[in-house]
């Protein structure tokens, strides 16, 4: 078999257990009770009513899984097509919407269990009053979680032989509630708007079809495999809920199911009393069978959306690191495992039940509309093997239906799942937005029509877009006589690579002032901060480069400025270097020898003689300063017309200048004036210099910014020559041989 | 057997493993003046949902081989890199050495309890015990990190 085949080696059956096994689940095993008490014989209408909405965004889903067969599934595909606003709300909705749906199952799992040991109702722990069905929630999900950490492969195949045991239980309990089927016993309907509120609650038994697509990369042909997974396990499920359901209200008296006591079970009492206590036996092996299947599945299908969310930077990567031993997404799976017991502590069943349902309600809805939006963009890799019939009418009513259903909720569950909502949001454009840079087929779409769409719709797309794309250069400044300088140097970088430039005002708060005291105070300790940074703001602009600017205050400067390289996710840090550039004099130096380590991002200090890159001079010996160096020097000659000198000390002049000439080709500075010198370093950088108007030097081996603590050879150049000179420092990341022998 | 690290194929796990068995295995091998083929293997479940997705593992297996070609230009060996999905690693590891004629499988034993190799199945033991050909273990190097 090719290793495409083993990759993919989920079947046809394999792919409609997950769907089915993640679906028959508490819904069916803990709901019908609370079904039938709300809606009467309506609970048979809610749960077909659901499977409804369901089989809507199912087709949806199959053709967006065709399309896309990718890790992640409905966070994937709307984070595609809506872009990553959306695609946060999708990501954190999945995510968050099975951790409350796997709380749930976990606190079914944990009323079944109860019945089959029979517990009291609760334990004293300590100071504490634990109900005793959460108790067994709780280790349950901590054993389902463990067993998903460690990783056993035997899991995924169990789930299917489940499966199958379930779908067999089910049927023979409706076959013998068909057989004492009277129509005289269906309970009173309670009316239209109790069904639409119960199809709410139990809309929870639905969430599973949409796992499917999350590991649609793994799916054999998935193409025809994945579309007959997703709405054959929406199809069969509804049908067998619809059975169980109708057993259930026709074959027992109307008032049996009500006048059962609090701690039954109503599938299994109605199980005893047809099929006696080998019915009811069955119905609870069921129950634990099904319930520790739901959570099993959802806990692996919420590591795949975390993988997704991680590959585009929605949150953060290390959430996805693979454990050395168990080959486990375990960080991943730690986190949803938390995530899973403080639901099961702080949520009553129908509160879990109903966020799991309003948060998928809301993938769903977002799901039909990536799908409306990749139709009308019609981008040219959109080529699904199955398509949505009735087109548009199939995605707009499911989009429908799905949010219209969420109006039928418990308004706290709605505000709750809202708040959520807006934590996404709020998330995207604090976090993910400076982070992620993939762009949505809808903002690209309208974007790119900007001319004919209406021009809010315009402001609106642009205003959400990424920016983790972009090449960022920050700019700490203290000394305004140096502003001018450095912001030159930075646009001209920033220009080069189309990105920005973030001017950081960095105010030094004395040591013995208190922070708040500082912030209170800003403008008595520098009142010049504003005006700084509006001229930063009017010089950047001159050159046609996007900035922002921040004020930041500390107690020491220097780390701050790292810091905010880092927070501003930098790629480039241009900083002043001389007396006063970052603050006070006497601090320079012990700040640097701080600086010293992991640089966060390509550093350039410049010592400031005046912003003339008319005639640069580049020493170099190779290495990667260098080339950064020669990139700072190509941006000035190719936005200042520079004349450019590359020198060089070599032991050999021949084979000093071969090196040059290489080293030039490389770097695209071909038409650099060549200068090859034998001698001392030193004396020859000095002498090149002589008419140069600004030096570029790469740093070498040891660092730079040690150097210039050390007192070596670049400092004494730096303070030797006239012209202002450009310190070049790559970011550094430790080599290979460095982790092992440093 | 002058020959036996001519050809070697040596399975990487980790990022770690990766390390450890490159600093293992790389000189020695670059003294034979032989050649290394890295394989690493993802276990299938075999027709249910594996622990980990597959583009998140092939993302892994990347870091893992990008360790081992790092480390091997720096020893100056000839590597190669083979990438397997299978439902039995030890299997996997097996059909590498057929595939590559290799003259020898060498790995370095990870450390770890008993538990570990209970929780994650013990390919070492497989290795030796089924081996069909030749089974080089070599110990970790002493590092001191």
């Amino acid at each position: 078999m090719s290793d495409e085949e083993l990759a993919k080696d989920l079947g046809p059956l394999a792919a409609l257990t997950i769907g089915v096994g993640t679906m028959i689940g508490a819904g069916i095993f803990v709901l019908p009770r609370q079904a039938i008490s709300d809606a009467g014989s309506l609970a048979v209408v809610s749960f077909l009513l659901g499977g409804g909405i369901a089989l809507l965004t199912a087709l949806s889903a199959s053709e967006l899984g065709t399309a896309m067969p990718k890790s992640g599934g409905a966070y994937y595909y709307v984070n595609h097509a809506l872009g990553p606003l959306f695609g946060s709300i999708a990501g954190w909705s999945n995510w968050l919407g099975l951790a409350f749906a796997s709380a749930f199952y976990m606190v079914g799992f944990g009323k079944y269990i109860q019945n089959i040991i029979g517990m009291p109702d609760a334990f004293v722990v300590g100071p504490l009053v634990v109900p005793s069905i959460k108790l067994v929630a709780l280790i349950g999900a901590g054993l389902f979680i463990a067993v998903n950490y460690v990783g056993a492969k035997e899991t995924g195949r169990l789930q299917n032989v489940i499966v199958v045991i379930l779908v067999a239980i089910l049927a023979v309990f409706t076959v013998f509630g068909a057989l004492n089927a009277e129509t005289a016993n269906l309970p009173d309907s309670k009316g239209f708007s109790p069904m639409l509120t119960t199809t709410g609650i139990i809309f929870v038994s639905y969430l599973g079809f949409v796992q499917i697509t999350s590991v649609a990369e793994e799916i054999k042909d998935p193409g025809r495999n994945l579309p007959r997974a997703v709405i054959g396990s929406v199809l069969l499920v509804t049908v067998i809920y619809a059975l169980v359901l109708v057993a259930m209200s026709a074959a027992v008296d109307p008032g049996f199911i009500g006048g059962l006591s609090d701690d039954k079970i109503a599938v299994v009492e109605v199980s005893r009393l047809l099929m006696g206590p080998v019915g009811a036996a069955a119905l609870l092996f069921g129950g634990l069978l099904a319930t520790a299947s739901s959570a099993n599945a959802s806990i692996l299908a919420s590591s795949r959306i975390n993988f997704a969310m991680g590959r585009d930077n929605i949150v953060t990567p290390d959430l996805n690191e693979i454990h050395p031993r168990f080959a486990t997404p375990y960080r991943s799976i730690a986190v949803t495992g938390v995530l899973i017991l403080v639901f099961i502590v702080a949520g009553t069943v129908e509160a879990l039940a109903t966020m799991g349902s309003v948060l998928h309600l809301i993938i769903y809805g977002l799901l039909n509309v990536a799908l409306i939006v990749m139709r009308e963009a019609d981008p040219a890799d959109y080529d699904p093997d199955y398509e949505v019939p009735f087109y548009p009418f199939t995605p707009i009513l499911g989009m429908l239906t799905s949010f219209a259903l969420i109006a039928f909720i418990s308004q706290l569950i709605v505000a709750l799942s809202f708040a959520l909502v807006a934590g996404a949001v709020l998330w995207y454009f604090v976090y993910a937005r400076s982070r992620t840079e993939k762009q949505g087929i809808l903002g690209q779409y309208v974007l790119s029509r900007a001319e004919e769409m209406p021009e809010t719709a315009v402001a609106a797309a642009s205003s959400v877009q990424p920016d983790g794309g972009q090449y960022r250069v920050v700019v700490p400044l203290a000394n305004p006589e140096t502003e001018k300088e450095l912001i030159s140097l930075a646009a001209t970088a920033a220009k080069a690579n189309d990105g920005r430039v973030i001017a950081v005002h960095v105010v030094q708060v004395p040591d013995q002032t208190s922070l708040q005291y500082g912030a209170d105070h800003v403008e008595q300790l520098d009142a010049n901060s504003e005006e700084l940074l509006a001229k930063a703001r009017a010089d950047a602009e001159d050159f046609g480069v996007p900035v922002e600017t921040h004020t930041i205050l500390s107690h020491r400067s220097f780390e701050e400025l790292f810091d905010a390289a880092r927070s501003h996710d930098a790629d480039m840090l241009v900083m002043g270097w001389g007396e006063d550039s970052h603050g006070s004099p006497g601090r320079a130096e012990s700040g640097m020898a701080e600086l010293a380590g992991d640089l966060p991002c390509d550093v350039l200090v410049m010592k400031d003689r005046g912003f003339d890159p008319s005639r640069i001079v580049l020493p170099t010996a190779g290495g990667p300063d260098s080339e950064l160096g020669a990139a700072i020097a190509r941006y000035l000659r190719d936005q200042y017309g520079s004349e450019v000198t590359l020198l060089h000390v070599a032991d050999d002049l021949d084979e000093g200048s071969a090196f040059l000439d290489d080293w030039a080709a490389d770097q695209g500075l071909l038409d650099a004036q060549q200068r090859v010198e034998t001698g001392d370093v030193e004396t020859a950088i000095e002498t090149a210099a002589e008419d140069a108007t600004m030096l570029v030097v790469g740093a070498t081996e040891r660092g730079l910014l040690g150097r210039l603590v050390s007192g070596s050879l670049v400092l004494d150049v730096v303070d030797d020559v006239d012209c202002s000179v450009v310190l070049a420092e790559k970011q550094r990341t430790r080599s290979l041989t460095e982790r092992l022998f440093g | 057997m002058g020959d036996l690290l001519d050809r070697v194929v040596v399975p990487v796990a980790s990022e770690d493993d990766a390390r450890t068995t490159a600093a293992a295995v790389l000189p020695r091998v670059a003294s034979a003046g032989g050649e290394v083929v890295f394989v690493h293997v993802i276990e299938k479940a075999g027709g249910a949902v594996d622990k980990a997705g597959v583009e998140q593992r092939e993302e892994y297996a990347a870091e893992i081989f990008a360790v081992v070609e790092d480390a091997a230009a720096d020893a100056g060996v000839p590597v190669e890199t083979d990438l397997r999905f299978d439902t039995d690693v030890a299997d996997a590891i097996f059909a590498a050495g057929r595939d590559h004629d290799a003259s020898a499988i060498a790995f370095t034993p990870r450390d770890g309890s008993r538990w570990f190799d209970l929780l994650t199945g013990d390919h070492a033991h497989d290795l030796v015990k089924q081996a069909d050909r030749p089974v080089v273990v070599l110990p970790a190097e002493d590092e001191d990190e």
